[in-house]
């Protein structure tokens, strides 16, 4: 059972450290957000499927849980808001034909 | 409409109690009957409006599609995190214009939550039932260009797709 949580925690750990490098290496505000996604999907799951298993059932496994419920529904609303905001103050994405 | 609103508060209720009783850990009479309390207010303050997304949501559904989701995150992330670490950074990014025949509210917020949860795509505008989707590739957009998103949801909310 730890070695299961120590192994996903390690995963998200991995999927974070992506996200950051991404976050570094694209090229604009639309391209990074893509980047900023991978944290909240794979990277937070891992990181919490985890913790809720070194927890162990119980009250703390509930709590986590809600948290990982309410981070997937709230993600989203929180990039879609950020790139919504880049569109209208009139940011253009960066596409192949013209870098 | 008077026993929908009944049955609705009373939803609400259970829902926000239920949460009360994860987080606040204590059982004492004081702290239910104070967690009872709260939830009713703010059940109160929020039940009845007819065009809430949540109107005749099909939960039980939604949660059937929801591994089909993960499914997709995970395959879209392990896609994202090849193109961030592969060193000639081959994206190729574009918007997308999409226009969805879906009819229930919750299944247009469900198809821009969706399209925003997976790695790779987001939902820049919706606006009645056009979206208008960054995508990083052509990869990352297969799922909503090809319809199968929509076939998905349609499914989940009962609706026939062919248009």
């Amino acid at each position: 059972m730890v070695v299961l949580a120590i192994g996903l925690i390690l995963v998200g750990v991995f999927f974070l450290v992506v996200a950051a490098i991404g976050t570094i290496r694209l090229p604009d505000v639309f391209t990074r957000s893509h980047a900023v996604s991978l944290t909240d999907s794979l990277g937070a799951i891992c990181v919490l499927a985890g913790l809720a298993l070194y927890q162990g059932f119980g009250i703390n496994m509930l709590k986590i849980l809600v948290v990982l419920v309410l981070l997937i529904l709230l993600n989203p609303v929180i990039a879609h808001a950020t790139i919504r905001a880049a569109n209208r103050a009139g940011l253009k994405p960066q596409t192949k034909e013209d870098p | 409409m008077k026993s929908s609103y009944l049955k609705q508060f009373i939803a609400n209720t259970l829902a926000l109690f239920s949460v009360w009783l994860v987080l606040s850990g204590k059982y004492d009479n004081f702290h239910l009957v104070l967690g009872f309390m709260a939830s009713c207010g703010v059940a109160w303050l929020n039940t009845g409006f007819p065009h809430s997304p949540f109107h005749n949501f099909p939960w039980a559904r939604v949660v059937l599609y929801s591994p089909w989701l993960f499914l997709r995150i995970v395959e879209s992330s392990l896609h994202l995190t090849k193109l961030i670490l592969n060193p000639s950074l081959p994206i190729n990014p574009r918007l997308i214009t999409y226009q969805s025949h879906l009819k229930h509210r919750g299944a247009i917020v469900l198809l821009g939550n969706s399209v925003t949860l997976t790695p790779g795509t987001i939902t820049v505008e919706a606006n009645g039932n056009t979206f208008l989707v960054h995508a990083i590739d052509e990869t990352a957009a297969k799922d909503l260009t090809t319809g199968r998103m929509e076939r998905k949801l349609a499914w989940v909310f009962q609706e026939d797709t062919n248009h």
